[in-house]
């Protein structure tokens, strides 16, 4: 098995894992009812946000060739993504609505400690680590919701079905989720080529892995911090 | 371009005013006051393709820390830098600085194997650290590069024009096969009303002026450490 084949290995398991990790479980566990799913649909958009900012880090540090890449990416997310018909954020506002939520919910929404937390966490690894490390952080969190690489599918998928089973809400009807379950797939796929062409060495293993796992950690944070804060909502 | 109330007419001036005062600096000086010869020409061109690759740097920082409406805004500025409009057959500026290299007699291996010189690495690591300040001190500080590079708001030529102008004075070179440099000529006359359609909705506070003022300050300070490098460059190369 060459280099890079191991190191997908590697992470393929890492994305595996997060949804046997007590965080995971809690979150998912948690019953949705529909305040709680304004709730996550909210903190889902600046979850969205947080991502944008650390893509756009992510893009300064990276080489040349791979902040083309990252600049594509970003097309879909920022501007307009031809699944939908709009940028990503507008795209979790307009499945707000079917929940009952308006614009001002999510230009108004406070983002909790635990959350802020881990969003400062990303934003560091986004910024000072080396790119390859930030590349990978960013990049591992498309993983996870790839649904051809976690088994049981991604996170939006796993989330799109409680919504469906749990609020009967069809998980067409979820449209940033639903889309998700696609662009992610694509996405971690076209970021991945790139670890083909910049990794040779160990260390350049040992960089992404770096970034896997300190994204992944927070990721568990944050899921952590989501469910707790879903659990005390009545 | 005057933005009236809120202090911004005020403040746009002032970045005009520092932006047409770099030329009148001892290192802007000595760089357009060079004679450029066609070795000077080449390191000179491939140095500011280095500097071009430093921008996409910053510019991806400050779309990082941006807020989303201007994080759109980046995004569409950098299509032009960093990918080209290919309906409108325009490349991207790093591959638009390569070839204009042809027409000093570089290849685009002389590109890559050419070191950046110490003095550039030393500014572009000041502007990274920059642009992973506050947010709008960011956006200036790329910006007023930008500002700079007007022939709109600097009426003796932007630097790229002057630039160009010297290329034609010196090489027998016209303005218009520098394609990176009349392309630029263009641009920047856009680009450069970016931070205003930004400070219009952002910067409405003595204190977010204050920071724009700082950022775009700290900017052009660095910008003329580093045009006296490029001069100190080229008067090594005799």
């Amino acid at each position: 098995m060459n280099l890079v084949q191991d190191l997908c290995r590697q992470l393929d398991q890492m994305v595996n894992d997060q949804f046997d990790s007590v965080e995971f479980k809690a979150f998912l566990g948690v019953p949705l009812t529909m305040e709680r799913g304004r709730f996550y649909v909210v903190q889902n958009a600046l979850y969205t946000s947080n991502r944008r900012d650390c893509w756009g880090y992510v893009q300064g540090g990276a080489p040349l060739e791979v902040k083309r890449v990252i600049w594509q990416h970003e097309s879909d997310e920022l501007i307009n993504d031809p699944r939908a018909g709009m940028d990503h954020f507008n795209l979790t506002v307009k499945q707000g609505e079917v929940i009952g939520l308006k614009r001002e919910d999510f230009d108004n929404a406070q983002v909790p400690a635990m959350v802020q937390a881990c969003f400062h966490a990303w934003h560091h690894i986004a910024m000072r680590g080396h790119w390859l490390t930030s590349y990978a952080a960013s990049h591992m969190l498309e993983r996870r919701n790839n649904g051809k690489i976690v088994k049981g599918g991604g996170m939006s998928f796993r989330v799109g079905k409680k919504f469906e089973n749990e609020l009967g809400i069809n998980l067409k009807r979820m449209i940033s989720l639903d889309v998700h379950v696609v662009a992610d797939t694509e996405h971690s796929e076209n970021i991945s080529e790139m670890f083909e062409k910049y990794i040779k060495t160990p260390e350049d293993c040992e960089r992404v892995l770096e970034g896997a796992r300190e994204s992944m950690a927070i990721d568990r944070a944050y899921r952590g911090a989501l469910g707790f804060y879903m659990e005390r909502i009545n | 371009m005057g933005a009236g109330s809120n202090g911004l007419d005020k403040m746009w001036k002032e970045l005009v005013r520092m932006c047409n005062e770099q030329f009148e600096s001892e290192p802007f000086k000595c760089l357009l006051n060079a004679k450029f010869t066609k070795l000077r020409a080449q390191h000179y061109s491939i140095q500011m393709a280095y500097y071009v690759q430093n921008r996409r740097d910053c510019w991806g920082y400050v779309q990082g820390s941006a807020p989303l409406p201007v994080k759109q805004i980046i995004w569409r500025h950098e299509e032009d830098e960093l990918i080209g409009q290919k309906a409108q057959g325009k490349v991207d500026h790093i591959t638009l600085a390569v070839k204009e290299g042809e027409v000093f007699g570089l290849t685009a291996d002389a590109f890559e194997k050419t070191a950046r010189m110490e003095g550039g690495e030393v500014c572009f690591s000041a502007w990274i650290r920059l642009s992973q300040k506050s947010w709008l001190e960011a956006i200036a500080a790329s910006a007023i590069l930008e500002m700079r590079n007007s022939a709109e708001l600097i009426p003796g030529g932007s630097l790229s024009q002057r630039i160009g102008m010297i290329f034609e004075r010196d090489l027998i070179i016209p303005m218009k096969k520098q394609i990176n440099n009349s392309e630029h000529v263009v641009m920047d006359v856009e680009h450069a009303h970016l931070l205003m359609q930004v400070a219009k909705q952002y910067a409405t506070t003595a204190s977010a002026q204050e920071a724009i003022l700082g950022g775009a300050r700290e900017s052009l300070m660095i910008d003329r450490i580093y045009r006296g490098h490029l001069a100190d460059l080229m008067a090594s190369l005799d």
